[in-house]
This record gives C-alpha cells, sequence and structure tokens, in this order.
C-alpha cells in the first residue's frame, strides 16, 4: 500500500555476505508485514493460538512485560501517528483547510455519540452489563485498517478517503480526551505532571528555535519529560510524542497519508519518521501479541457487543448526521453522498488496533477485557462489510459496473 | 422405539435417584457447634425461575437444623432485566424467609449483574465493587473479577497485610481452578491473584460463574469451590480431571459452612435436599515468610 520504494528492514546492508535462506527470509517477512500493516493481526494471531494451547506459559510471559509494551513501545506507534495528523495540517493536507474539516469533525462527535449510546444498549442485549465498563473502546476507529480498506474501495485520490481520515482522526481525538477524563491505575499527581509537560514543551520549543535538526533531543529530551508528565497526570503516557512531534521541523507540504518519507529527505520530521517507521511496526506487533491473546472458550456473547454496535451506529451516525447537517445548510463534499456515507460508516467500524488499546487502557485483567479485545478483534470484519457494501450500492471502485 | 425410550429414562431416573441417595447415605454431619460462624454459599443464582426459588426453600428448610447468619453470593446475582420490580423478583421473594429471619447476604459481582445493584441495600455492597468484612475471627475479601486492575489488587494486598483475623477467605466470581467445559479454569486471572493468595496465607477460595459445583484438590494449599448451580445449571458440563476432588452437575446446589478454630467444616446441598459432598479443612498457618516479614 505504500510508496515501492525498496525497504532495507533492520538496515542490513547490501554488500554484507550471503546470509543463510532462514536469516534472508525473516526481513523478508518483516518487510512484507510493514508494508501491508501486518505487524498488529501477525503478533495477535500468534497471540491468541499461544493463548489457547499454551494459556499459562502465555500469561506468565506477557504480563510482566505489558507496561513496557502497551506504556513505553506504544509510543513510537503513537509518534508515527501523530507526524502523519501533523504533515496532514501542511498545505496539500487532508487537514489543511478548517473549512473542509468542519463538517468531518462535527461528524466525528455524532459517530462518537452514536457508537456509546449503541454500545450501552449491544451489552444488555447480550446480558453482559458488566461490559459498560468499556465504553470508551466503542470511541476508537483504527486509522491505519480503514485507510487501507478505504484506499481499496474509493481509490486513493477519493474525496471519500480523507473524509475518512477526518472523522477518524477527530473520533479518535474524543476517544483520548474520554480516557483522560476516565483516569488511569496510577495515582496522578497533577502538579508534578503541569510542572512536566511545561518542561518538556519548553525544551520543544527551545529546540526548535535553535533550529536543532536531530529528531533525537526531542524524543529522548522532550518525550522523556512529556511520558512522565502524563504519566503522573494520569493520562496514557504512550501520547508522550503527540505534544512534541508538532515541534519537530517539518517539509513544506503534505507527502500523502501513510506515504513513506522519501530516504533523502532532509527535514526532521522525515528523518524521525525513517527511523520510527520499524520501532513503530514492532511496537504494534508486540502490542498485538500481549493484548490479544484471550482463550477463546471462557469467552461468551459479550465479544460481539462491539463489533455489533460499531457497525450498526456508524453508518447510521453518518447518514443522519450528514442529513442534519446538509438540512442545516451545510455542504457535503463533491462526490459524497448517502451511499459513500454508508461505506464510510461501515469502515470506521474497525476499532481494532485503537479500540484494543483503550480497552487495555481501561480495564484490568478479567473476562470484560477479554471480551472487549475478542471484539475489538472482530471489529475488522466492518472492512469485509464496507466492501461488500461497496459493491452492492455500486460505490467507490464498483461505481463503473452500475 | 418409543418404550426403548421410556424404559431408557426411567432407568436414569432410578440411577439418580439412587445416586442421590448414595451421596446422602455417605456424606457427614456439619459438627452444628454452638461457638461456630454458621454461613452459606450461593452463586449464579439471579434467574428468578423455578431452581433458583427451589433452592431458597431448601436453604431456608436446612436452616432449621443449620441456623447459618450469612449467605456468600458468587456473583450473577441476577440475570437479564434488573429494574427494581426485577430485583425483587430475583432476590427478595426467593430469600424472603431468610431475609425475615435476619440473615444477611453478601454479594461478589459477577459478569451478569448490573453495576447499580452494588447500591441494593439486601446485597450489602454499599456501591462497592470490591471490599472486605469481618465475621468472628474470618475475613471475606470479595473481589470483582471481571476486571481486576491495579488500584483493586493494591487494595487487595494491603487488606490482606492488614488483616487481624486467623481466617482469610477470599470470594469472586470468575474460578482460578474449573473443569467445567464452557468456561474451565480463568487462567489469566489466576496468574495475576494465586501468588497474592498464596503469600497472604488465604485458606479457602469460593467462586461460581461455571454453573456446576466442584471441589478442587488443594492447590498451593488453597482450597477452591466452584459454587456455580444456586439457580443456572449446566447439567453434565463437568469434566472430572485429577485436579477434581469432588463435583455436582446434575442439580442445582448451595454450600453450607461452618468454622470453629481452626477447623472448617462444609456440606454441599443439592435442590432437592441431597448432601452431594462434605468435609473438612483446617486453616492455612500465616507464617512471617508468606507476609513478607522477618523477624529478627
Amino acid at each position: 500500500m505504500k510508496t515501492d520504494r525498496v525497504v532495507a528492514p533492520f538496515g542490513l546492508p547490501a554488500e554484507q555476505e550471503a546470509p543463510s535462506p532462514g536469516v534472508r527470509l525473516a526481513p523478508r517477512l518483516w518487510g512484507f508485514a510493514v508494508e501491508y500493516l501486518l505487524a498488529l493481526p501477525s503478533g495477535a494471531v500468534l497471540a491468541l493460538l499461544w493463548a489457547n494451547l499454551w494459556p499459562e506459559s502465555y500469561y506468565r510471559a506477557t504480563y510482566p512485560i505489558a507496561f513496557a509494551v502497551n506504556d513505553i513501545a506504544m509510543v513510537f506507534f503513537f509518534g508515527w501517528i501523530t507526524k502523519e495528523v501533523v504533515e496532514a495540517g501542511l498545505p496539500g493536507g487532508v487537514l489543511h483547510s478548517w473549512r473542509r474539516v468542519a463538517l468531518p469533525i462535527a461528524l466525528s462527535g455524532v459517530v462518537v455519540v452514536t457508537s456509546v449510546v449503541a454500545y450501552a444498549v449491544a451489552v444488555r442485549v447480550v446480558d453482559q452489563p458488566m461490559l459498560e465498563q468499556a465504553w470508551v473502546s466503542s470511541a476508537a476507529v483504527d486509522l491505519a485498517l480503514g485507510y487501507f480498506v478505504a484506499r481499496l474501495i474509493f481509490g486513493r485520490a477519493a474525496a471519500a478517503v480523507p473524509f475518512f481520515l477526518l472523522v477518524a482522526i477527530s473520533a479518535n481525538a474524543i476517544g483520548f480526551g474520554l480516557l483522560a477524563l476516565t483516569g488511569s491505575f496510577v495515582e496522578a499527581n497533577p502538579g508534578l505532571a503541569v510542572l512536566l509537560m511545561a518542561a518538556a514543551l519548553a525544551v520543544a520549543v527551545l529546540l526548535r528555535a535553535r533550529r536543532v535538526t536531530s529528531f533525537w533531543p526531542y524524543v529522548l529530551g522532550a518525550g522523556t519529560l512529556s511520558w512522565g508528565a502524563l504519566y503522573f497526570g494520569g493520562v496514557h503516557p504512550a501520547l508522550a510524542l503527540v505534544p512534541i512531534i508538532p515541534f519537530l521541523p517539518h517539509g513544506k507540504r503534505d507527502p500523502g497519508f501513510f506515504v513513506d518519507a522519501e530516504p533523502n529527505a532532509h527535514d526532521t520530521l522525515s528523518r524521525f519518521e525513517i527511523w520510527c517507521r520499524h520501532p513503530a511496526q514492532a511496537a504494534l506487533f508486540l502490542f498485538g501479541l500481549v493484548n490479544a491473546g484471550v482463550q477463546v472458550r471462557a469467552l461468551e456473547n459479550g465479544m460481539f457487543a462491539l463489533p455489533m454496535a460499531l457497525l450498526l451506529a456508524r453508518p447510521l451516525a453518518l447518514v443522519a448526521g450528514a442529513g442534519l447537517a446538509v438540512v442545516s445548510g451545510l455542504h457535503l463534499p463533491k462526490a459524497i453522498g448517502w451511499r459513500e456515507l454508508i461505506v464510510i460508516g461501515l469502515v470506521s467500524s474497525i476499532g481494532f488496533a485503537l479500540a484494543l488499546f483503550f480497552a487495555s487502557a481501561t480495564l484490568g485483567v478479567g473476562q470484560v477485557l477479554n471480551e472487549t479485545r475478542m471484539g475489538a478483534l472482530f471489529s475488522a470484519i466492518g472492512g469485509f462489510c464496507a466492501v461488500g457494501a461497496a459493491w452492492l450500492l455500486r460505490t467507490g471502485r464498483f461505481a463503473a459496473a452500475r | 422405539m418409543f418404550p426403548k425410550r421410556i424404559l431408557a429414562v426411567l432407568v436414569a431416573a432410578a440411577a439418580l435417584a439412587a445416586f442421590d441417595a448414595r451421596i446422602a447415605s455417605t456424606a457427614g454431619e456439619l459438627p452444628n457447634r454452638a461457638s461456630s460462624i454458621k454461613l452459606a454459599v450461593i452463586g449464579d443464582n439471579g434467574t428468578g425461575k423455578r431452581p433458583q426459588y427451589d433452592v431458597a426453600d431448601q436453604m431456608t428448610a436446612t436452616r432449621s437444623r443449620f441456623p447459618f447468619v450469612l449467605v456468600l453470593m458468587m456473583g450473577d446475582n441476577f440475570y437479564g432485566r434488573q429494574r427494581p420490580a426485577d430485583l425483587v423478583e430475583k432476590f427478595d421473594r426467593p430469600y424472603k424467609a431468610l431475609l425475615d429471619a435476619g440473615v444477611r447476604f453478601q454479594a461478589a459481582l459477577g459478569n451478569h449483574d448490573e453495576l447499580h445493584t452494588t447500591e441494593y441495600p439486601p446485597l450489602n455492597m454499599r456501591g462497592r465493587r470490591y471490599y472486605a468484612f469481618a465475621q468472628g475471627n474470618i475475613r471475606f475479601f470479595v473481589l470483582d473479577t471481571n476486571s481486576l486492575d491495579p488500584v483493586q489488587l493494591r487494595w487487595f494486598r494491603e487488606e490482606l497485610g492488614r488483616t487481624t483475623e486467623a481466617w482469610k477467605i477470599a470470594v469472586f466470581h470468575h474460578p482460578l481452578y474449573s473443569n467445567a467445559r464452557r468456561h474451565g479454569s480463568a487462567i489469566d486471572v489466576r496468574t495475576v491473584l494465586e501468588p497474592v493468595l498464596v503469600q497472604h496465607g488465604v485458606t479457602v477460595v469460593f467462586s461460581g460463574h461455571d454453573h456446576i459445583y466442584e471441589r478442587i484438590t488443594p492447590q498451593q494449599g488453597i482450597h477452591y469451590f466452584v459454587v456455580g448451580s444456586s439457580g443456572q445449571l449446566r447439567r453434565g458440563d463437568l469434566r472430572r480431571t485429577a485436579s477434581t476432588a469432588a463435583g455436582y452437575d446434575q442439580d442445582q446446589a448451595f454450600m453450607l459452612v461452618e468454622i470453629d478454630g481452626d477447623e472448617l467444616f462444609f456440606e454441599t446441598i443439592s435442590r432437592t435436599g441431597a448432601a452431594v459432598d462434605s468435609g473438612r479443612i483446617l486453616r492455612r498457618p500465616v507464617t512471617s515468610e508468606m507476609e513478607g516479614r522477618h523477624e529478627d
């Protein structure tokens, strides 16, 4: 899905002695997983197999590293995502014009509210009311997988793709806000948190003012302070790089969403992205491995609550919300009608990695977490539903057959 | 064809009756000492259907010979709708005789319970998902294993460390050990919880969730009971293994427990009044090593 540039995973130099077939295969597989966003699904499949075949060893191995993966390694994934969002605000990016973003941002509010309400109903329909504790997960929209599916259906240039991205980014922003409001398992120290965040931002501003072009001082200096600020502030510290990345010097134009930076790019943000690409994917793989292991036989109907709510709520929210907006005098982007809205709604029902993240951040060990995790994985079915709906409604790449 | 089926049903019924009678005749009697603390244990009871009412009636009848003062509820105290009228139908009405007699209920949360039921006064949870309470020389720790978060775990450790009562008994919905086919052991919860139980000298753990009765052979010195068939029942769901000390999955059941000094006696009674299991457990001594303390 990315550029056709040759990737050299793990930075293996080309003139190295010919390694054995096994050693050659591993980087190729890794490169393939990175290119096709398979790092998290691979980790999740491995986790599911492990947790069901050897559950004791799975939990014993993964619990001790959960903090390192979820709260530290995932910093790079969210840093990488933030870089995409920052670039999207540059000329040529989907977030550049506020006139273009107003409607999708407003719709994302409707999407989140409808999803939360639908989820509250769904947990009662499946008679698992304890699952209501996982309600924040119903605000999640998977950006990477959703973007992959949206592009598959509509093509890269279609207006529906940035429309989906805008809805997804702002819905997740609301989700993170809700996550911060619901608190964390750490006893918060607001004074220390404010102090550390002020220091983090001051370091970032200073680095920018001094035109520091290496991303390392931003990441290690300001990023570490920001991590501490979020941790002691009761906000998930995996977001540590979110307030820092906007300070990194960047290019003049957005190269496109999830488009790899050129290998010879010199701006700090692009250098960070080039360095971060593999650590972020490794973090995603480990995140899937640590969080997706669920014993299937222990699950009940609760695992269907999240995908059921998202599949129903999101197309409904987008169509109803857009209808209200049009009645109020706003205009939908060209080439987006109710058919496209339904398909975009189904694409946005993929909670997957973000839903898994929200669940892991808000819930303790036990059935509620397991069923929410499985629901998050199941929500990937929204991608298939979106493709099916696009085919039925003859939209996107299926429009030619109309 | 038809007579053969009738014959099969009659043979099965006769076998079941004989099995019940054999258990009843071999089961031990509770000492029923005047100085002891007496309680009952039920789990997964809140269906509002006939079997729950039958078990409640059997508990009432049993109380005339064994005057328990406390009922521990393993969660899934209510299934389905949980409006005020439903709570009456699924709790107040079946246990009316016990409530009228002043028996105190202490509930844990199951996955089918709505959070607002923690505010329901007869369950004595006072809005808490997890809590501890003492009865004589016993401290009960009622946990919420639907979501065992670090805050709850920290609280549990601190409470265990502070406890001065001789007996420490843990109560929660999801069984750490179970040989039921449907759910089985909650291994994820066990990985987190078992080291704490072992370290702090907990002797007995009561759980529900699987709709059977099962007593597990002691695991690291701890006696585990699954009591999840006091309303619901998953007949034939128990797959006996080496870790099954005793089990019963043919009818609804509840437990009676008597604690006196360092001894705990138990008897498990079926819906029809047959004793399906019984025994005696000695309290685990708490050593300074267990508590992580070192004497000078």
